[in-house]
């Protein structure tokens, strides 16, 4: 299912802006209507790297969007990710190896500001004292869980400085994500796609089970669940591949999907259509994937509690995929949904923002 | 570069003075200078006298790039986009490719008059200082030459000018550069209508307009002058309301417009000769020029800002329906009569070569722009695949379009490769070098620094997109390298693995097993669970891995699986030599279990090893327990066996 198969479909507005760094993480600001056009960014590879809290102004009668910086926060290490916890807290993970709390504030004045908040001091750290790069976080409510290259799991919550329990060489190898299963049981991957399930509540440091992506040293470049189906488990990899579990049954992936040329840098549900899925790849492909025949189900002809991507077979004949935007041939690092807009950072230095897409 | 170009720079250090200067580069576009005292190779090579355990300094010397500014780095993408456009239109080789190739070139503009739009927004900004302000000052002087330079370069390479009369986009081309005069006329026109003409910039906006050929404007203008109603603005008014407009669209001939021309003309000459003007010197100015009195062009002369603005006029008036191709001539002449000949500026020189056509005088010109090669890179691009650099391959033994074009990618290229976020942008322009390019990028990624494995997952990617395998191979290898001094053996190993390195494998393995022997624990055991059809990138790691499962079966209490593998280990040949005394002595527990593990042929297998190992100093102390605890298996094993054959 490559490119070329995939339709472009022109009927969204696509807004494009220049921003002088690489975004390597971007997301809306969750909540009420009046945060709607405000979004956050994270940036690599600059000397100087910056969190950026921005709008996307409107102005309907010129059909001319553009996004401008509301708050710039200076960061030390590459933003590698970015988590909110609420719609004035979110968390970021730096390539230093410390995690940071920022807030967004909003002063007397009724300008936003962005704020560290709290800050867990390189809590990832290699055994000859040089600082392990923060690869990613899970946010569960309050809770908070970081996993480094250091193969190092650590328990934060957004209340406390201290770090709440830390599992030292939790995995041999790199960990690259992490995601929260329940609120005591966290899935981690690693460099070589292995896969481990952790008991947060257990005292031992082992895993409660483990398992791999592929026989084939895949790694994997993202984890998320279903919005409705927690168990539900899908992984992106470094090939291009999307790989479905489910961990109610056992842990063999339900199927296996290659997607995208190059690899798979995120993947999102649609949180209030969980039917539809976005994601983009380093060969800058964006893809939307949506149920086929959805209104036939929507009538009752189909059974629609069967979720597709559980179908063990043929799940490509039951997805349909639209390309959102023309390739540019950059990667695309990262991307974010909110209602019926999209947005994503390209490896150009730019940002954009796609409107109207069809749900 | 002759030596009054080089630049000098000091470097403000005493030990540097007293030993001199070494330096090496660094990669990419900095080099390090550090205290060096020169030996040459008849000196003894013994520690030089400036050598002390003292700090020293290193100084890095670094070639400053103003496309690295934000603003510029804004240009720098969104051109990199309409290069891959370009290069995509000239692989696609559709119909309308001239046209394609016109539409992307004026993409290129409109991208060169955003960023100019974006510095001037910058320098209004009050939180700047004034060095920063003078530095912007400096980039808009630059990048509106090279919008100037570019503009005219399509009209004359790239656009396709029917019946070749070049004037009316000569026009479009000074009106787009000049816009001054338009835009007071609009001032004037929409201000305090009574008194118009006693305003200072009314004549000068008439004229301004009337050498841009804004015909309309100017009789607007006249039309509000308070004397408008007098004979002789009546007649102005009437004349140029006459004046023959040749275009494309009406359908007329160049010859039957010439001749339309040369009529009013005449007429207009006759005009003046009655004397009919001459109650007005300003309008009577106006109708000399259009007849091309010489001494009037003198006099209007003080009016352009620029010899190409008098240049347009002149011609417009003049030589109306001059071809493209005798620009050169009148170019020169103009320059001439502005008396600029002697202090033309770089722009000016610019100009005057593409106006004779001299291709390769512009580009050697617009080379030594001091924009780091962005310019002469995708101009001399787009020139290339509109034909119109190829067209001097006839004319100049050993040049070909395409080397001329790749020397300017690669230099731009590796420009970008050298920073850390746009050296993804570079790669692009590499990557359209067909002949070094490739080799190009095998030198230039291998040397770009990453801390990250994100990162390191993005160059490898890089290299095998282009089948730079050895390439991979090393970021590989620098990451294992940096895993293991990290101490973190099972990354490492995965490493390794990746790239498929035996050699590194087999070290790894080695180090996991030498620290077994050492504190009889074994590493990373999480990974050797898993090894799967990946063990058999090397022998080694194959005897780690199935020792490792040899320990799980031996703690889950399966001795009879466990005697198997110890057997078939012992028996395959790829025990390292330091492992015989600990493997060998693993076998003394099974063989001395309650329950019979090895087949007499099993023990048959120790023993052998035994007698082959004995010489294994670390053996020593144990070969005599092993040759009793396999002779007492023997003999167990032997009846049992014999029991089992009745």
């Amino acid at each position: 299912m490559h490119s070329d198969s995939a339709s472009i479909n022109m009927s969204h507005n696509l807004h494009g802006t220049f921003v002088s760094e690489k975004i390597n993480k971007i997301r809306w600001r969750p909540g009420g209507i009046q945060s709607l056009n405000l979004f956050v960014t994270g940036s690599i590879d600059n000397e100087k790297n910056t969190i950026k809290l921005w709008d996307f102004c409107e102005n309907d009668e010129e059909n001319d969007i553009y996004p401008f910086t509301i708050s710039s926060y200076m960061y030390d290490g590459d933003v590698a990710d970015i988590q909110f916890i609420n719609q004035d807290y979110f968390a970021c993970a730096s390539s230093s190896g410390s995690v940071h709390l920022m807030n967004i504030a909003v002063q007397s004045s009724g300008d936003m500001l962005l704020n560290n908040y709290m800050e867990w001091d390189k809590i990832h750290y290699f055994n000859n004292g040089e600082a392990s790069c923060c690869t990613a976080l899970a946010i569960y409510e309050n809770d908070l869980v970081s996993v480094g290259e250091d193969g190092r799991i650590n328990v934060l919550t957004a209340q406390s400085k201290n770090v709440i329990r830390s599992i030292d060489d939790a995995d041999s190898c790199s960990l690259g994500c992490v995601l929260f299963l329940k609120h005591n049981e966290i899935l981690t991957s690693n460099l070589r796609g292995q896969m481990k399930i952790w008991d947060l509540r257990s005292q031992t440091n082992t895993p409660t089970k483990t398992f791999m992506l592929s026989g084939d040293q895949v790694t994997p470049t993202c984890l998320i669940f279903h919005p409705t189906q927690r168990h539900l488990v899908i992984a992106g990899d470094e090939l291009g591949a999307i790989t479905t579990w489910d961990l109610r049954q056992n842990t063999f992936p339900v199927n296996v999907l290659n997607a995208h040329e190059g690899s798979i840098n995120e993947i999102h549900f649609h949180p209030d259509h969980p039917d539809q899925l976005f994601s983009c790849s380093s060969a800058g492909e964006i893809w939307h994937w949506s149920t086929k025949n959805k209104h036939q189900s929507f009538m009752g002809l189909e059974d629609s509690d069967v979720n597709v991507w559980l179908a063990p077979d043929n799940v490509k004949n039951k997805l349909e995929v639209f390309t959102l935007m023309p390739t540019l041939g950059k990667s695309i690092n990262t991307l974010d949904l909110n209602k019926n807009k999209v947005i994503c950072g390209c490896a150009n230095e730019a940002i954009y923002l796609i409107n109207g897409i069809n749900l | 570069m002759s030596q009054d170009d080089a630049k000098i720079f000091l470097i403000p250090n005493e030990l540097c003075r007293r030993a001199g200067l070494g330096a090496t580069w660094k990669p990419l576009n900095q080099f390090a200078v550090f205290p060096h005292e020169r030996r040459t190779v008849r000196q003894k090579d013994i520690p030089s006298n400036f050598a002390s355990t003292a700090q020293s300094s290193v100084f890095l010397v670094q070639h400053s790039i103003i496309l690295y500014h934000p603003i510029l780095r804004k240009l720098v993408n969104e051109s990199s986009g309409t290069f891959l456009t370009v290069q995509s239109t000239v692989s696609s080789k559709s119909s309308e490719f001239k046209g394609e190739i016109l539409k992307l070139s004026r993409q290129y503009r409109s991208i060169i008059r955003a960023c100019l739009e974006n510095l001037q927004d910058e320098i209004g900004k009050n939180n700047i200082t004034n060095s920063e302000r003078d530095e912007l000052r400096d980039y808009i002087t630059i990048f509106y030459s090279i919008e100037c330079i570019w503009h005219l370069c399509e009209i004359l390479f790239i656009d396709v000018i029917p019946g070749n009369i070049v004037l009316p986009y000569l026009l479009d081309w000074v009106r787009f550069h000049f816009p001054k005069h338009e835009r007071n006329a609009a001032l004037l026109i929409s201000g305090d209508v009574t008194s118009l003409e006693l305003h200072e910039d009314y004549w000068p906006t008439v004229f301004g307009n009337f050498l841009q050929g804004r015909i309309k404007i100017v009789r607007t203008l006249l039309r509000q002058n308070s004397a408008f109603g007098s004979s002789v603005f009546q007649l102005v008014d009437e004349v140029l309301k006459t004046m023959p407009t040749y275009n494309v669209i009406n359908s007329i001939s160049i010859n039957e417009f010439n001749l339309q021309w040369k009529h009013w003309t005449t007429d207009i000459q006759l005009k003046i000769d009655a004397k009919q003007f001459i109650t007005n010197h300003n309008l009577n100015l106006l109708m000399r020029l259009i007849v091309g009195e010489e001494e009037a062009w003198a006099e209007i002369q003080s009016h352009c800002e620029t010899w190409y603005e008098f240049l347009a006029g002149w011609l417009f008036y003049t030589e109306p329906s001059v071809k493209s191709f005798e620009l050169g001539q009148f170019a020169k002449l103009s320059i001439r009569k502005m008396r600029i000949k002697d202090h033309m500026k770089h722009l000016d020189r610019v100009l005057l070569a593409a106006m004779e056509f001299d291709l390769f005088e512009v580009i050697k010109e617009i080379q030594h722009m001091t924009e780091n090669g962005w310019f002469v890179c995708h101009l001399a691009d787009i020139l290339h695949h509109s034909g119109s650099l190829s067209v001097l391959e006839k004319e100049v033994e050993n040049f070909t379009s395409e080397n001329l074009r790749e020397s300017f990618l690669l230099d731009y290229g590796t420009i970008l490769m050298g920073h850390s976020s746009l050296w993804e942008v570079g790669l692009n322009y590499l990557d359209y070098c067909q002949n070094i390019g490739l080799q190009a990028v095998e030198l230039l990624l291998p040397r770009i620094p990453f801390s990250t494995e994100t990162k390191a997952h993005k160059l490898i990617r890089e290299a095998r997109n282009r089948e730079l395998h050895s390439v991979a191979q090393s970021i590989c290898k620098i990451q294992g390298t940096r895993s293991l001094k990290r101490g973190r053996v099972g990354n490492a190993l995965t490493w390794a693995l990746k790239s498929q390195d035996g050699p590194f494998t087999s070290y790894l393995a080695d180090l996991v097993l030498k620290k077994y022997i050492e504190n009889g624990e074994l590493n990373s055991t999480d990974l050797l669970d898993n090894l799967g059809s990946c063990m058999l990138a090397s022998d080694r790691l194959i005897f780690l891995g199935k020792y490792n499962e040899f320990h799980k079966l031996y703690q889950a209490g399966e001795y009879k699986e466990c005697g198997h593998l110890l057997i078939s280990l012992l028996a395959s040949k790829i025990v390292p030599k330091y492992f015989w005394s600990v493997l060998l002595s693993e076998a003394i527990p099974l063989l001395e279990s309650e329950e019979l593990v090895f087949s007499a042929n099993d023990t048959y297998t120790i023993q052998h090893c035994l007698e082959e190992k004995e010489a294994i100093p670390q053996l020593a102390d144990k070969i005599s327990i092993l040759r009793l605890a396999a002779a007492r298996n023997l003999s167990r094993a032997l009846m049992f066996e014999a029991q089992l054959a009745q």
